[in-house]
């Protein structure tokens, strides 16, 4: 029996699995969030996306000592703990997580249109603040994704908010709608707006590695790889995903590098070989600042205060 | 009279048997030369030198100039190249702090008391790295039986010359022409010429550009022969009546040379027309006085327009000697009783970059290729204006911005950075130029050269006195010189702003860097008396220029702000090879194991170093496309 307008649910005793037409996807009980994402055979994810919280600093950020203000948000960044799951079927939410025994009456054909799966983080900073990371799968196969910062008073300002997605292996470009060029909150008035194709992961050649290739203003993206992991996999056909925005734009890069391993480096040679692709979606994204290099900070209204709540959603898989 | 190493030493010793600075004009035999740009009196001596590199004085090869030196040791070198970028001497990127920092104890000689003349600080300096240059040449068949001299565009930082085992003089200023006259000893065959190079000198102080630290032969030689009458010097007085639209043109000539014949003297519109023509007899002064020239065509950003003066020097037969043609335009610079900068009676808005001479293979040794390519990025970007950051530039870079109506800084080669500021603090203790007497002249000179090579180039609306030099009195004689010889320019200069006790006599308007917008507001709010400019904003380095904007919006508020200078254009850094790579990669100040080094510092470019745009540059592009 096949219901194309349903979601195919498989109870497992580690995951929640998820298929329809074209697409499988693995949501994690043990390592906090969506473990796979799989669209026409295709593996998308490397690891579970995670919130982001740090840029590779940029020069501005080092001359003013933003780095030093804000360094808690690199270990916030870097690790993650996850301390709650819920899962909601149908309207239906689980009181726990639903393994076995409590999963062994149901069967391999069990279907429901709506499942919402919600992920919440203890920022590893001091003090600490929660996040949360709500996966709302549609029958279509659609993924809405919500990230909520709650804000918290004590903390620094933030360097970036955002989901990081690490992809397996390298893209051959993205294509998306919204702004020309590399953009910024307090740089984006020259940009223009349109369609526009970026061949490969360029990493812009700033002398010492740093934050770059932001996107402001995005409606939605369409990430194109050829290649995957899997050993069984002959083709060399390139395949896609899109993301889009929900009620209001995001911003992204699409870089082969995580911020540590910009941060890491202090020529463009020292990265290493490009082997993944690393896509940030941001809800808030700092300004790049540009008074002087040596202590001026970004203008205010460029900051990203931690002491408000930040929410902010996108469609993965979008049709 | 024989050289003397302790000139490095002597403030006072800057330059000898120099010829006088003037202004920077070609000049050929006919006028298909000068349509083939290949004067007949011109031989260059740009290519293979012998070289003989020492780390010191005291190692250097002595009379090596003697006529019969065996140079069989000497290697070969480029002229013109960097002595570093070939690798003979460390590279060195340091900003603010002396290049000897934590190395050798100096100080300005009498900066601290009049008797302290710091001798041996150069002449015997560890530091001090010497490069002995050998050309051997002919006499081109076309300049032999005549005067002939030789300019050096550009040596860093003080240089001995020698031609066939005689001294022929001295000099310092690296970024302005240095000429000699070599008649009295050049032979038509196997000239061998000796040039000393030493990186420091006294001038060392006031050339402490935050830059990558060079030294060498870094731009051209030629030897220049001399028609039988040649005008040394042209100074075009354009000036533009008070209805912006009549104009009256003066020229003075300064001849050289044999006292008969004739100076035809024309300007030509771009139709063709001549509205002026005159013939005067050779003379050692010829002028053009007052010419009254109705309805001209004014120059600007938008519409670069130039006339073309062509001056004629024939003999009693009427044989061409000597052929001088000159672009230059009517424009005129003021400032209002509104305190409001004025191009030909319309607001002056600079849309401006700040520029160092950068290549990153080649360092300070740029090519006509890159200027024009810089030419070409300003023209796309909206970019309307360059300051000479921060000591002139190649000759042509001049002739590329009265084509292309870029409005020029033009800075003189001052900046003696590490003699008043320590760790961001004003400690003027060991200041130079300040108000020592012996600094005086030295710096007077400066500006002069800067004058009298670049006079007639309408592109420059400003006369930059230095930057970053602090102030005191011998800037002060700079700012006078400046007001003694030239009423169709500004006089700028932003190190007033730490000594307001000088703010009455030097500078016509109030300039700062990095001021952030607020500020910005806060003296155009308050009834200001200068108008304002910034000649640095928008630090560059990275990944930058973010709020861009808050600068832009005040220009629509306040008619005083006229703009700024970007820092800066092109990212210094140079392009080697990455020994575990294989690569050609990027590397900055530290990478050559140069310590103390201000590493990334000098990567504030809108270009990459290797002349593609920043993503920033759309930005630029947009916000300095509001008040083209």
């Amino acid at each position: 029996m096949a219901y194309t307008n349903k979601l195919r649910v498989i109870y497992g005793d580690g995951t929640l699995g998820l298929s329809g037409e074209g697409f499988h996807y693995i949501f994690s009980y043990e390592r906090g969030g969506l473990e796979s994402l799989k669209l026409n055979g295709k593996e998308w994810l490397y690891r579970e996306p995670m919130p982001t919280f740090w840029r590779a600093t940029t020069d501005n950020d080092r001359g003013n000592g933003f780095n030093i203000r804000s360094a808690q948000w690199l270990a916030a960044d870097a690790f993650h703990k996850c301390v709650g799951i819920k899962l909601t079927v149908d309207g239906q939410e689980f009181d726990e997580l639903p393994i076995a025994p409590i999963t062994n009456e149901f069967s391999d054909a069990v279907f429901a249109t709506d499942v919402k799966i919600e992920y919440t983080f203890e920022t590893l900073t001091v003090p600490s603040t929660t996040t949360s990371v709500t996966y709302e799968v549609m029958a279509n196969g659609e993924i809405k994704v919500t990230m909520h910062y709650q804000g918290h008073k004590d903390l620094p300002g933030l360097p970036v908010v955002g989901m990081r997605f690490v992809m397996p292996t390298v893209a051959t470009g993205f294509d998306y709608q919204g702004l020309s060029g590399e953009t910024y909150p307090d740089r984006m008035a020259g940009a223009k707006k349109g369609v526009f194709h970026v061949d490969g992961l360029p990493v812009t050649k700033y002398l010492v590695p740093q934050e770059n290739g932001m996107h402001m203003e995005t409606n939605n993206l369409i990430i194109t790889r050829n290649t995957t992991q899997n050993n069984a996999d002959h083709s060399h056909e390139p395949f896609s995903l899109k993301i889009k925005q929900t009620d209001r734009p995001f911003a992204f890069s699409c870089l082969p590098y995580t911020a540590e391993e910009l941060e890491n480096a202090t020529h463009i040679e020292e990265l290493p070989l490009a082997r993944r692709t690393v896509l940030v979606i941001a809800g808030a994204v700092r300004g790049v600042g540009g008074i002087d290099s040596w202590g001026a900070d970004v203008e205010e209204q460029y900051h990203i205060p931690a002491d408000q709540d930040i929410e902010f959603s996108f469609v993965l898989n979008a049709k | 009279m024989d050289a003397n190493i302790k000139w490095l030493d002597d403030p006072e010793t800057f330059r000898v048997n120099q010829l006088a600075a003037h202004s920077d004009h070609y000049y050929y035999g006919d006028y298909d030369e000068w349509r083939r740009d290949d004067s007949r009196f011109v031989q260059s001596l740009d290519g293979k030198w012998q070289f003989k590199f020492a780390k010191n004085p005291r190692e250097r090869v002595s009379e090596f100039y003697a006529k019969d030196y065996d140079s069989s040791s000497f290697d070969t070198i480029e002229v013109p190249s960097e002595i570093e970028l070939n690798n003979y001497a460390q590279n060195n990127y340091i900003n603010t702090l002396i290049p000897w920092e934590g190395k050798i104890y100096r100080r300005p000689a009498y900066a601290l008391s009049p008797d302290d003349s710091q001798e041996g600080s150069f002449s015997d300096g560890d530091d001090n790295t010497v490069g002995a240059y050998l050309k051997r040449f002919d006499l081109d068949p076309a300049l032999r039986g005549k005067q002939i001299r030789i300019r050096f565009d550009g040596v860093e930082r003080a240089m001995y010359l020698w031609l066939n085992g005689h001294f022929i003089g001295y000099a310092e200023d690296s970024f302005t022409p240095s000429e000699f006259d070599l008649t009295p000893y050049i032979q038509d065959e196997a000239n061998v010429l000796a040039v000393e190079v030493f990186k420091h000198s006294t001038a060392s102080w006031i050339e402490d550009q935050d830059m990558f630290r060079f030294s060498g032969i870094f731009r051209s030689v030629n030897l220049l022969a001399q028609p039988l009458v040649h005008i040394e010097d042209l100074n075009i007085r354009p000036t533009v009546t008070d209805n912006y639209q009549d104009g009256i043109f003066n020229v003075d000539l300064q001849l050289q040379g044999e006292k008969t014949g004739n100076v035809n003297i024309r300007v030509v519109d771009s139709d063709g027309n001549t509205l002026i023509n005159e013939t005067h007899p050779v003379a050692p002064t010829v002028k053009v006085q007052d010419q009254f020239l109705e309805n001209i065509h004014l120059w600007n950003n938008h519409d670069p327009y130039l006339y073309q003066l062509l001056v004629e020097i024939r003999d009693d037969e009427g044989k061409l000697l000597e052929l001088v043609p000159y672009r230059f335009g009517f424009r005129r610079i003021e400032i209002n009783q509104d305190h409001v900068v004025l191009l030909n009676g319309k607001r002056l808005i600079i849309n401006g970059v700040n520029r160092h001479e950068w290549n990153a293979k080649r360092g300070r040794a740029i090519t006509m290729d890159d200027m024009t390519s810089d030419i070409k990025t300003f023209k796309e970007n909206n970019i309307n204006a360059v300051r000479t950051c921060h000591y002139p530039d190649q000759i042509p870079w001049y002739y590329l911005c009265d084509d292309n109506g870029i409005y020029m800084m033009a800075e003189n080669n001052l900046e003696s950075h590490a003699t008043w500021q320590k760790m961001g603090a004003i400690e003027p203790s060991y200041n130079v130029p300040g108000s020592v007497p012996q600094w005086r002249e030295v710096v007077v000179d400066r500006a002069r050269t800067n004058y009298e090579t670049f006079k007639n180039h309408p592109s420059i609306l400003f006369w930059s006195l230095g930057n970053e030099s602090y102030a005191g009195d011998n800037v002060v004689k700079m700012n006078e010189f400046y007001k003694e010889h030239d009423d169709s320019r500004l006089v700028h200069y932003e190190g007033v702003c730490h000594t307001p006790e000088y703010r009455e006599q030097i500078s016509d308007v109030e300039s700062w860097m990095y001021l952030p917008p607020k500020e910005v507001e806060e003296y155009l709010k308050n009834n200001p008396d200068k108008p304002f400019m910034e000649c640095e904003y928008m630090h560059d380095m990275g990944n930058s220029d973010g709020g861009m904007g808050s600068y832009i919006a005040l220009l629509d508020k306040y008619p005083q702000y006229f703009g700024g200078f970007i820092w800066d254009f092109i990212d210094q850094a140079l392009l080697v090879k990455d020994p575990v790579s294989g690569q050609e990669v990027m590397r900055y100040g530290g990478d050559f194991d140069d310590r103390h080094s201000d590493y990334e510092f000098s990567g504030d470019g809108l270009m990459f170093a290797d002349r593609t745009p920043k993503p920033a540059m759309q930005e630029v592009r947009y916000y300095y496309g509001l008040h083209k």
